[in-house]
């Protein structure tokens, strides 16, 4: 099949792209727009470490088309920080030491940030439920969710 | 107490933003123009020769640049401890998935296609899969030449290979009269334990990028040892180590999963081979099915005490699966299941053999704990049978047979720094041991254990002061995300009184860095701390003398000055001095000595241990650390889901020059503690990993992460820098009995063998039922 022609939004940045129709998201942000962030950790969508969000959405990159996101917007950790300033999650997620080796840090957020976005007070329980498609193996997870938590009340 | 600006405080990790941006470069990210890609071709047998293999076909493939096989490889085997296993597969295979050849091509489809165009003959032998049935008479050899292999110069013979058998290595500790010891004892109890296989799951797997020049050659790896891994390719391709540069990028996370260095080799032939820079990534399910994992252990211990809860005698029999090749396997057998085995407590008369045996299945390798979790399951679990049986509360029989401070360990050393009794004391606090009312399928234990650091490693480290005051530390020890760099650099600022913003760390590059063993046995804070603490005050000491000359004509000697919040001054007379960063900038413009500091370390100890007593005069680990962990569980009795109420482990960190990163490692260790108790297993049949996915095997998750607490004591370690322990592997340990105990506390039912999955849970309540109803 010949690449698609397509027009996707990038951390707010319009891109005019030619995808490979056969092309996961995840290479696609990894290898085209060298967007190295995002992360592969697995080959069947469980680890959660090519967390991106899609339409505001958290979603594996490594499980869909770069074509889907054709029309659509995509944010990834590199389009966290705002002039130049850290996100309150990842500014969380730094002072209370939630990335330790960081390999899953990048989805981890993403994924943080589409449940702060949708809803802006989490109870603890609907923090580790929204994180629940994100491995971590160093933190044991409640750094990561006082990460959360603590985001949520500096941005409230 | 001293009086310290930054070490014990907290402090968030030196690379952090890095890590919460994305921008962090790991293993998985390194890239070179020109670069092409490897895969390995893997054996589908357990056990089979080697007939043929005919790479012709996979060479002239459109898009391959290289191919190669055990006959383009040096003759060479290599190992950790003892040289048992070839870069690919010679003659042999010994388990599935064993590397028999690799491909460089344009890019991994085409690499993976030209793998299926490789033609491979087998001839099957017999596999043997359980390490038990590999000690009978009449088992399948898998080593045939286990008599005839090196040991490796590091680990200095201290394996104990059984020549003709698949006993890798046999270790013994005797102390004492065994006989007598058992007669002394009022109860005697025999029990046996099996601790099964988990997965490090590091999140990012082994990645690694070989540019080989006929000049030099540069590595880029994700691996724990960096100067091992330039030894090794320069032992094997027959170069000086000058010649290899070894780099590490970002690590995400190891865990004693990238301590054995298995892929660069490969991609070095490759890109040998191939004269392009070669990038080998593996996939989960090639971690999962042919890297690694714990040994898992048949425990069989006889432990004999008095009526008034004293232990006399304590006789174990370890058996280890080394799959087929050693790898780190010795330290485990022989720290884990020899000297460390009895645990924490004073036992006079000991019997304990503890052997390493070779199975045709993929082999184990480090993992955090370093076989400490499967004794420890088997150690702790018998010391309630029998605080039960000598109608003793667990905790005081414990607190009554722990090390104190002068006691000998199983191998004859004098303990020093020991807090068993500490740990165990704020962990009953914790849990509000004996309190509380006893409600229905709720049960409560404390177990302790103790956890070694490997004996005799060094490590060095240079400071280096910029003419504006600023620092750059180089250090070979590894930031694998355990916080390393940024303890290392509270280090400095300490000794230099400057801030940690101002210091920049460059760790693990062997060009760059000077020497260090590496990442591995939670040896980074002490040993590597250590050497970066002598450095920094070799830099101090050159910054005094310096200023005491631009004091001149005073008459100030250096140990007149102090170095504190960025200034250099007369203790006696703060207002004289200088900022720090015109000391430096000095250094360099007036007096033609750029401040350029080295220190070195080497930890206590030996492997070196009396093959039939294990007795030593030295040390068999450079430290130990104590630690003692309760956990409080609920069963369901419908559905067997063990249910974690809370866990709470006291662990000994000496000084805890980062608290914050000292609790991370901690909670980090007790969650994986949790996987392995409960679900994690690494499921075998024929030899092949049936479960090598995130789907079918499952690692807890956000939502399994039970209330936990780290409590950390502080004991300082009298080699230590500031008295700091290396903690980094302790709190898995204990996890398992812990949760056992609590589980038999909760139902007055036992289960053996680990995981405690809900239907063995299920199937041991419904037994336990029929026989008492």
């Amino acid at each position: 099949m010949p690449d698609a022609e397509c027009e996707i939004r990038v951390n707010g940045k319009l891109c005019k792209v030619n995808i490979d129709p056969s092309t996961l998201l995840l290479d696609f942000l990894r290898e085209k727009l060298g967007l190295t962030g995002p992360k592969r950790g697995c080959e069947t969508g469980y680890c959660g470490c090519c967390t991106v969000l899609l339409d505001g959405k958290a979603i594996h990159s490594c499980s869909i088309l770069a074509l889907r996101a054709k029309e659509h917007e995509v944010l990834t950790i590199e389009g966290m920080e705002s002039d130049g300033k850290l996100h309150p999650i990842q500014q969380a997620f730094l002072e209370l030491n939630a990335a330790q080796c960081g390999y899953c840090s990048p989805g981890m957020i993403m994924s943080a940030r589409a449940l702060l976005d949708s809803n802006p007070a989490p109870t603890r329980s609907e923090v580790s439920r929204a994180l629940a498609g994100n491995l971590c193996r160093c933190t044991g997870y409640l750094p990561i969710i006082d990460a959360v938590l603590h985001a949520s009340q500096r941005t409230r | 107490m001293e009086d310290f600006s930054v070490i014990g405080k907290s402090m968030p990790l030196m690379d952090g933003v890095e890590k919460v941006t994305g921008e962090g470069i790991y293993g998985v990210d390194a890239q070179l123009p020109g670069m092409i890609h490897g895969r390995i071709l893997r054996s589908p047998y357990a056990h089979a020769k080697i007939l043929k293999i005919d790479t012709s076909e996979a060479e002239k493939f459109p898009g391959v640049y290289a191919v190669v096989s055990a006959k383009d490889m040096p003759d060479r085997r290599v190992g950790v401890s003892l040289k048992d296993e070839y870069i690919f597969a010679k003659e042999k295979v010994r388990y599935v998935g064993e590397a028999v050849a690799a491909v460089a091509a344009v890019d991994i489809e085409t690499a993976d296609e030209a793998l299926q165009a490789i033609e491979v003959e087998y001839q099957e032998l017999k596999p043997v899969f359980d390490a038990q049935e590999a000690m009978r008479d009449g088992a399948p050899i898998v080593h045939e030449d286990l008599g005839r292999y090196e040991q490796s110069s590091y680990q200095i013979r201290f394996m104990r290979p059984v020549a003709g058998s698949n006993v890798a290595s046999h270790i013994k500790v005797r102390t004492g009269d065994i006989a007598k010891g058992f007669q002394e004892a009022a109860v005697t109890l025999e029990n046996s334990f099996r601790c099964h296989r988990i997965h490090h799951c590091y999140m990012e797997p082994h990645a690694v990028l070989v540019d080989y020049k006929k000049d030099k050659t540069t590595i880029w790896t994700n691996g724990q040892r960096t100067f091992d891994i330039a030894v090794l390719i320069a032992g094997l391709f027959n170069v000086p180590v000058s010649k290899v540069r070894v780099i590490n990028t970002k690590v995400g996370g190891g865990f004693g999963g990238k301590i054995t260095a298995r892929l660069e080799p490969v991609a070095m032939a490759l890109s040998k081979k191939s004269r392009k820079p070669v990038k080998i990534v593996l996939t989960r399910q090639e971690e999962f099915s042919t890297f690694g994992g714990q040994h898992s252990a048949v425990v069989k211990i006889k432990s004999g005490a008095t009526k008034d809860g004293r232990l006399t005698a304590v006789e174990m029999e370890t058996v280890w699966d080394a799959g087929a090749y050693t790898d780190g396997g010795i330290s485990v057998a022989s720290l884990a299941g020899g000297a460390g085995a009895p645990g924490p407590y004073r036992v006079a008369n000991l019997k304990i053999d503890s052997y390493l045996v070779y199975t045709t299945k993929p082999n184990p390798t480090a993992l955090r704990g370093m076989g400490m979790q499967q004794i420890a399951w088997a150690v702790e679990s018998q010391m309630d049978i029998l605080a039960e049986k000598l109608g003793i509360d667990p905790v005081e029989f414990r607190l009554k047979n722990a090390f104190e401070e002068g006691d000998r360990s199983a191998t004859g050393e004098i303990l020093d720094s020991v807090s068993v009794k500490e740990c165990i004391a704020k962990v009953a606090e914790a849990l509000e041991w004996g309190k509380g009312p006893n409600l229905p399928n709720r049960g409560k234990a404390i177990c302790t254990w103790h956890k070694f650091s490997a004996p005799g490693t060094t490590s060095s480290a240079v400071v280096k002061v910029n003419g504006d005051g600023s620092v750059i530390l180089l250090t070979g020890a590894t930031e694998i995300g355990q916080g390393s760099n940024t303890v290392l650099a509270q280090i400095v600022a300490e000794e230099l009184g400057i801030s940690v913003d101002d210091i920049s760390v460059t760790s693990g590059d062997t060009d760059a860095t000077p020497f260090d063993h590496g990442t591995f046995s939670s040896r980074v804070t002490h040993h590597t701390g250590n050497a970066v603490r002598s450095a920094a005050l070799d830099a101090k000491r050159q910054i005094l003398e310096i200023a005491a000359q631009m004091l001149q004509p005073m008459e100030v000697t250096p140990q007149a000055l102090e170095l504190k919040d960025d200034r250099v001054f007369v203790k006696r007379n703060p207002e004289i001095g200088f900022p720090f960063a015109e000391v430096a900038l000095s250094s360099r413009v007036l007096y033609g000595t750029p401040i350029l500091a080295k220190g070195s370390f080497r930890g206590r100890g030996s492997h070196l241990l009396d093959p039939e007593t294990g007795q030593s005069d030295k040390p068999a680990a450079s430290e130990w650390v104590y630690m003692a962990q309760g956990a409080e569980v609920e069963v369901d009795r419908e559905t067997g889901e063990i249910k974690i109420v809370k866990l709470v482990g006291a662990y000994d960190a000496g000084k805890a020059i980062n608290p914050l990163s000292v609790k991370g490692q901690l909670l980090g260790g007790m969650m994986m503690g949790v996987g392995l108790s409960l679900f994690e297993e690494m499921v075998y049949e024929d030899g092949r990993m049936v479960n090598p996915t995130f789907m079918d095997y499952l690692i807890p998750t956000a939502q399994e992460a039970p209330p936990m607490e780290a409590i950390i004591v502080e004991k300082p370690h009298p080699a230590g820098p500031y008295g700091a322990k290396g903690i980094g592997e302790t709190s898995i340990v204990l996890i398992a009995p812990a949760i056992g105990n609590a589980f038999h506390a909760a139902t007055g039912v036992r289960i053996n063998d680990l995981p405690l999955l809900p239907h063995k849970v299920l199937k041991a309540l419904e037994e336990a039922q029929t026989k008492t109803g």
